[in-house]
């Protein structure tokens, strides 16, 4: 599923990965996934969700509407376990991390947490200034 | 299995009814003199007797054929008998169906006597049972436990609501203080932790029952968005009840609103996905083969889903709540609950009422 792009005034955004172009050859292991935890790393705000998962949807949308548009990396559902490991020990660190689950969001290169955590936090208001502060919206 | 059959209803519906196995029963009582006829009350005239001279003119009294004209020729005592029983048959039944009657009246008396309770109790607010048409015994043959669990609940929760709208309602025209209203606003939101707590189990046992609000009255019902109120909805209706409201207080309330709003769309967007994604399940491969199990396999696991949004919208709502508990003061959240409390009272009412309209006869 390509989310359309709409590229803010002066923020160039890079197109939505898919696992089709992040992985060279047909495998979540090897260089697609480095590059996925780089890419997380980088962003201020990035999504990984499950191809086809209608929450990781609702994630996208709601950061949208906010004017936030995050590359959206989606995982093939064989490859969850794999790729939610390689997330939980490159980003999240250690064995306290807990599991990544999907949908999950990044913000400032951190496991910021799910849909619920997104909707929570921005219901509560906190949500848009973490954005900022991670250079994810300007305003 | 409950398949009803004039005999074997369930008990719980049918209570009032058992006239229905009296009338079988009376029935056969009936029945069993099979050589009885309309005739029977002209041969228990008291003053009727059957002797052999008066044959004739009997016969011609009960006025059409009878087995008795054939034993003429027998003894007179067997005859005697025979039209003793037939007395005592007839005695007999007029015996029960006075029982019967007098049964029926009753069971009418008490039927007025439920309807009235039922009424006065719709119109206070109260629940009662979410409609026949919830039912969940019966039709299909099988009883969702998750869901009747739920509904005896709901019917407990709202007694429970109602009772502290009106403790509340009486706590703050009686002005009392800061403390001992914070309590009662404390009791009020974990009553409101503990109904979403409820529509999350029972959003494992029957989600669709959950999306369609099934327990509901019907102007509820009305205003539903993924089973349950919409809280950008529900802050613009209790907004300006909640006045005098600071500036800053106002600015939150109206932030609040936005918020929710985008968690909505963000949520119904998903929805519109989900329907999307269902749809193509349903519809994929061709059609006229006549048999359609990996699109019904493929489905089943689309619908799954479905739990993730009511649990999430659930969510929204009690975020909203949250957030509401801290832009207030302690004496203006007391307000706001016992406001929300009692619009949804009159929703419930407004239900009743309606249902019970007078109508044009058809």
């Amino acid at each position: 599923m390509h989310p359309n792009i709409q590229t803010s005034v002066g923020t160039p955004f890079p197109p939505p990965l898919t696992t089709d172009t992040a992985v060279d050859s047909g495998g979540s292991n090897g260089p697609g996934l480095a590059t996925v935890v780089r890419m997380v790393l980088e962003k201020p705000v990035m999504v990984i969700g499950t191809r086809g998962c209608c929450m990781c949807h609702v994630v996208q949308k709601l950061l949208q509407g906010l004017g936030v548009n995050p590359p959206v990396y989606e995982v093939d559902e064989g490859d969850e376990a794999a790729v939610a490991d390689e997330l939980s020990r490159k980003i999240v660190g250690g064995d306290d991390g807990g599991r990544v689950h999907f949908p999950a969001v990044f913000v400032g290169g951190k496991l910021f947490g799910g849909l619920e955590r997104v909707m929570a936090t921005h219901i509560s208001g906190e949500l848009v200034p973490m954005l900022k502060d991670a250079g994810a919206l300007w305003l | 299995m409950n398949s009803p059959t004039p005999q074997f209803v369930s008990s719980r519906r049918m209570s009032v009814y058992d006239p229905i196995h009296q009338i079988s029963m009376w029935g056969e009582g009936f029945k069993s003199n099979g050589n009885l006829s309309a005739s029977i009350p002209l041969i228990d005239e008291p003053d009727m007797k059957l002797d052999s001279q008066s044959e004739d003119a009997s016969h011609g009294i009960l006025g059409e054929p009878n087995k008795y004209d054939q034993e003429a020729n027998k003894p007179t005592d067997k005859i005697q008998r025979r039209l003793a029983q037939n007395r005592e048959a007839a005695r007999k039944s007029r015996l029960r169906k006075k029982a019967y009657v007098q049964q029926l009246e009753s069971s009418r008396l008490k039927l007025m006597q439920l309807e009235q309770e039922l009424e006065r109790a719709r119109q206070q607010g109260m629940y009662i049972g979410g409609g026949l048409d919830s039912n969940h015994l019966g039709f299909a043959g099988s009883v969702n436990s998750g869901i009747t669990t739920f509904e005896m609940e709901y019917g407990h929760w709202v007694n429970e609501q109602n009772r502290q709208i009106t403790e509340l309602r009486r706590a703050l025209n009686a002005h009392i203080g800061d403390m001992e209203l914070r309590i009662l606003v404390d009791s009020m939101m974990n009553h409101y932790a503990e109904i979403f707590r409820m529509k999350f189990a029972a959003a494992k046992a029957d989600v669709f029952y959950v999306m369609s609000g099934m327990w509901k009255t019907t102007a509820e019902r009305f205003f539903l968005w993924i089973g349950g109120f919409r809280p950008s909805e529900l802050l613009k209706v209790l907004g300006p009840l909640i006045e005098p409201l600071t500036e800053q207080q106002r600015l939150d309330i109206y932030n609040l609103g936005q918020s929710c709003q985008q968690a909505e769309d963000a949520l119904s967007q998903g929805m519109d996905k989900l329907r999307q994604i269902l749809a193509d399940s349903v519809a994929a491969g061709q059609f006229m083969e006549g048999t359609y199990i990996p699109q019904m396999t493929s489905a089943m696991e689309k619908l799954e889903a479905l739990v993730s949004f009511v649990n999430q919208a659930d969510h929204i709502r009690q975020q909203t709540l949250q957030q509401m508990s801290r832009i207030l003061t302690i004496r203006q959240a007391a307000r706001c609950l016992l406001a929300l409390g009692e619009y949804f009272q009159r929703l419930r009412a407004l239900s009743s009422l309606w249902s019970n309209r007078p109508r044009e006869p058809a």
